[in-house]
């Protein structure tokens, strides 16, 4: 999986490619954890923008958790956006849709993390 | 006599230079020391006006240092396994450099003694030599670790093959004995050491309760993680017979002792045997189909709640759907649906589906076989990536 990072003044845009499965998730945590982390430099939001996520593990699923977390902590807005129909229903089936905000698209997302609501 | 002679002079080749006993050392450092004077003796001999007895002195060395090079040249022609190669190779070409020169000048052709110049390519014969040696306690070094290593890895292996059989072992061989209840499950784990397990608990009021789930990841930490969720799930189950209530109980216990932040999803319905009604919630996993008698095929898609050990306080919502006779309730996990082939294409529901509506008529140990032989067929070569779990009960067979 490859990771392409935006940052833009409003926020961080993190756009994974391919699929987030038990090789790739700790990879994705890692990177995350190190973006909110970074001392000084943490994004106004994080936002990962999933048009070109084209698969969600459960072990992808536990990664995105963890992140959700650490922006919690982190005290960094958070969302996810721009989901394909198959990883939505990953989301949509396991619960996380309802405990994480997911939105149709950036605009959208930012707006809903910046109120603090799934 | 001649054959006695050969035999000797072998043994005498291999005791130097083959074996690695004290022989054989004591010989590498003489070669070594020699290799270091005859360096050093060049450089005094260029110095003007020595003495005479100095230079007498050097030159009875340099005969002894070129008499024991020739005498480990000729040596080492014997010992190896192919003489030409040894000659031609980078050793044996730096070998006979160093005592070339003294055999070509004699002891002073002046024409020739340019060539004597070449006598500094001990040096190079000295770089061969310690790079030999370097090379050999290294090569001894990586032996000795990988050795250490197998055993480690073998050692680990066992005691994960070990843990496998424990944890296979606690997943149920049998179905409570109901009549007119019929069931059969699998779990084929995609490393040694599973996420997904199913279960059937015996309530105290004769229903049973069944249970399919998957661990987030694999491995030794999922493994526990699946242990400690089927525990708490089984006592919990015995004291809130309602599904929901159920789950609930169990995502507060599991919440409380989760230091990996592993999750799980669980489908878990109880049966009334007698009625056929089944009760069910669900915990974030795949919803299950019931095959009617008549073959159609339906979801039970009651809204769910969230993962277990993800966040506590979350509410599960009970559903019920009636089973009439000869119906059959199919559990899975996503190990079926999201199983790849080496296209990169995902198995995906429909195909799940339409093996349960083509061939759901049988008995549920048959169509588990179907099943699981249609997703191996359909991954063929790409690996395993995730837990394949499917679990099948039949109620009111005739």
């Amino acid at each position: 999986m490859n990771l392409r990072i935006e940052a833009l003044p409003e926020a961080t845009y993190v756009v994974p490619e391919g699929r987030l499965d038990f090789d790739a998730a700790p990879g994705f945590q890692e990177a995350l954890e190190r973006l909110l982390g970074a001392a000084g430099k943490a994004p106004a939001a994080l936002i990962i923008d999933g048009a070109a996520l084209e698969y969600v593990s459960s072990a992808g699923l536990r990664a995105v958790l963890l992140v959700t977390r650490a922006a919690q902590r982190a005290n960094v807005p958070f969302a996810l956006c721009a989901l394909q129909p198959a990883v939505r229903e990953v989301f949509d089936l396991s619960g996380f849709s309802r405990i994480i905000a997911v939105a149709p698209d950036r605009a959208t997302a930012l707006a809903q993390a910046q109120q603090g609501r799934p | 006599m001649l054959g006695w002679a050969r035999a000797k002079v072998h043994a005498l080749a291999d005791l130097l230079l083959v074996s690695r006993g004290p022989y054989a050392r004591a010989f590498d450092s003489l070669i070594l020391g020699l290799i270091i004077f005859s360096v050093a003796s060049i450089g005094v001999e260029s110095i003007p006006d020595l003495p005479q007895w100095t230079m007498q002195l050097l030159r009875v060395a340099e005969i002894i240092v070129v008499g024991v090079f020739s005498f480990e040249y000729v040596l080492r022609i014997i010992a190896a396994p192919s003489k030409l190669g040894f000659i031609f190779s980078y050793q044996g070409i730096i070998d006979l450099l160093a005592i070339a020169p003294f055999y070509l000048t004699g002891f002073d052709a002046r024409w020739l003694r340019a060539l004597r110049l070449l006598r500094l390519l001990r040096v190079l014969k000295l770089q061969t030599h310690i790079l030999e040696t370097v090379v050999e306690e290294r090569t001894r070094e990586l032996r000795e670790k990988n050795a250490a290593l197998e055993k480690a890895q073998a050692q680990l292996n066992a005691e994960l093959e070990v843990a496998r059989s424990l944890q296979l072992a606690i997943l149920p061989s049998a179905f409570p004995a109901r009549p007119g209840c019929e069931a059969a499950a699998r779990m084929i784990p995609a490393t040694t050491m599973g996420g997904d397990f199913y279960d059937y608990i015996e309530l105290p009021d004769g229903q049973i309760g069944l249970v399919i789930a998957d661990v987030s990841g694999h491995g030794v930490p999922a493994a526990f993680f699946m242990a400690v969720a089927r525990t708490n799930l089984r006592e919990l189950a015995v004291h809130h017979l309602d599904p929901g209530e159920c789950l609930a109980h169990t995502n507060d216990a599991l919440c409380a002792q989760n230091p990996l932040d592993l999750f799980v999803t669980v489908f878990y319905c109880v049966l009334n045997p007698t009625t056929g009604m089944l009760r069910y919630a669900n915990g974030g996993h795949n919803p299950p189909y019931v095959r009617r008698a008549a073959a159609s095929v339906e979801t039970l898609n009651g809204a769910g709640g969230l993962v277990l050990g993800a966040m506590p306080g979350v509410r599960y919502p009970t559903h019920t759907v009636q089973l009439l006779r000869g119906d059959r309730l199919v559990l899975f996990t996503d190990g079926v649906t999201e199983a790849f082939n080496p296209t990169e294409e995902l198995y995906g529901a429909q195909r799940l589906v339409d093996e349960v509506h083509v061939h759901g008529s049988g008995t549920p140990a048959a169509l588990v076989e179907r099943i699981c032989q249609s997703v191996t067929t359909f991954a063929g070569r790409e690996p395993q990536s995730d837990d394949i779990t499917l679990s099948v009960l039949t109620w009111g067979a005739p």
